[in-house]
């Protein structure tokens, strides 16, 4: 669900980790750690790998020890700020075919552009590149789904512009859950910018705050 | 129409019409490029990341011996 999702869908990050997103659940846990045991994967940092942390959206971290896998990260989390529970992500993944016997199952679109609202510069810029390679593979057909992701999900005021000036009439049910698209519907594109940026700073702001409990744990467990 | 993309340019277009394969394999030549450079698999920092701490070496004891700590003291 990190980088490699984002290669995948579109976009461009040189990730050196994999991040995985996982149920919670004895059985799936015991499976994990038998998955981390063949990489020889140890963990590298707070907290434990524990379902009481996962659920609390703690992320666990591993490096590989095995050597086809050396030095290779993997970030496990099952619960992300803004994204849907697992019983929701799972039936609406992606499942991507890399080889004859190899295949994953990656996260949804719409939910990794979920996951990217974080408090991090470089997460905004991957939510655009995201969204505007999904137009540039369905701008020719789209769906009415696709055309409400883009209205719900676009970063840019030429995108939005764009959408709410070819599809109209599905602007005003996605303007009840995103009420700048007023500015894009009526082309004012000074108002529509302005209340991008503010958009992207409130978000930001959420998962700050979102995160400074969680972030006090990881100290106080780190000065243990 | 206005123009949907800002900065377009022919290489995000191209990379934007592949199919997730072969993104995935560019994707993979560069990695397999980094890692023959001898490129660090570590974090990079990220003082926006919540859990950039973590990574970061633990402080030093204030009194700059290794990290004892008192479990049970005698009454003296």
């Amino acid at each position: 669900m990190g980088g490699q999702a984002c290669v995948l869908y579109g976009a461009a990050e040189f990730s050196r980790d994999t991040d995985i997103v996982l149920m919670t659940g004895a059985e799936n846990l015991r499976r994990l750690s038998s998955a981390l045991d063949a990489l020889d994967a140890r963990r590298i940092a707070v907290p434990p790998l524990s379902p009481e942390y996962l659920q609390k959206g703690h992320a666990i971290h591993f490096r590989c020890h095995q050597p086809d896998a050396k030095g290779m990260r993997v970030d496990v989390m099952s619960v992300m700020r803004g994204v849907a529970p697992f019983e929701e992500l799972w039936p609406r993944r992606t499942t991507v075919e890399l080889g004859p016997d190899t295949s994953c199952e990656v996260i949804s679109l719409p939910d990794l552009v979920q996951a990217k609202k974080t408090q991090r510069d470089k997460d905004w810029p991957m939510i655009r590149r995201l969204v505007e390679a999904n137009y540039a593979q369905h701008a020719a057909s789209p769906t009415s789904q696709h055309v409400a992701f883009w209205l719900r999900e676009a970063r840019t005021v030429g995108l939005l512009l764009n959408v709410a000036e070819a599809f109209p009439e599905l602007v005003p049910a996605v303007e009840a859950l995103r009420p700048l698209l007023c500015f894009a519907r009526v082309g004012q594109e000074a108002r529509l910018a302005e209340a991008l940026e503010q958009e992207e700073k409130r978000e930001r702001e959420i998962d700050r705050v979102y995160w400074a409990p969680l972030r006090q744990e990881l100290e106080e467990l780190r000065r243990r | 129409m206005n123009k949907a993309f800002e900065d377009d340019c022919d290489e995000w277009a191209d990379w934007y019409q592949m199919e997730p394969i072969e993104r995935w394999n560019e994707s993979q030549k560069l990695w397999v490029f980094y890692i023959q450079a001898g490129g660090s698999l570590d974090p990079e920092p990220d003082s926006q990341s919540p859990f950039d701490f973590i990574y970061a070496p633990r402080p030093a004891s204030v009194d700059g011996r290794p990290g004892l700590r008192l479990v049970r003291r005698s009454g003296i």
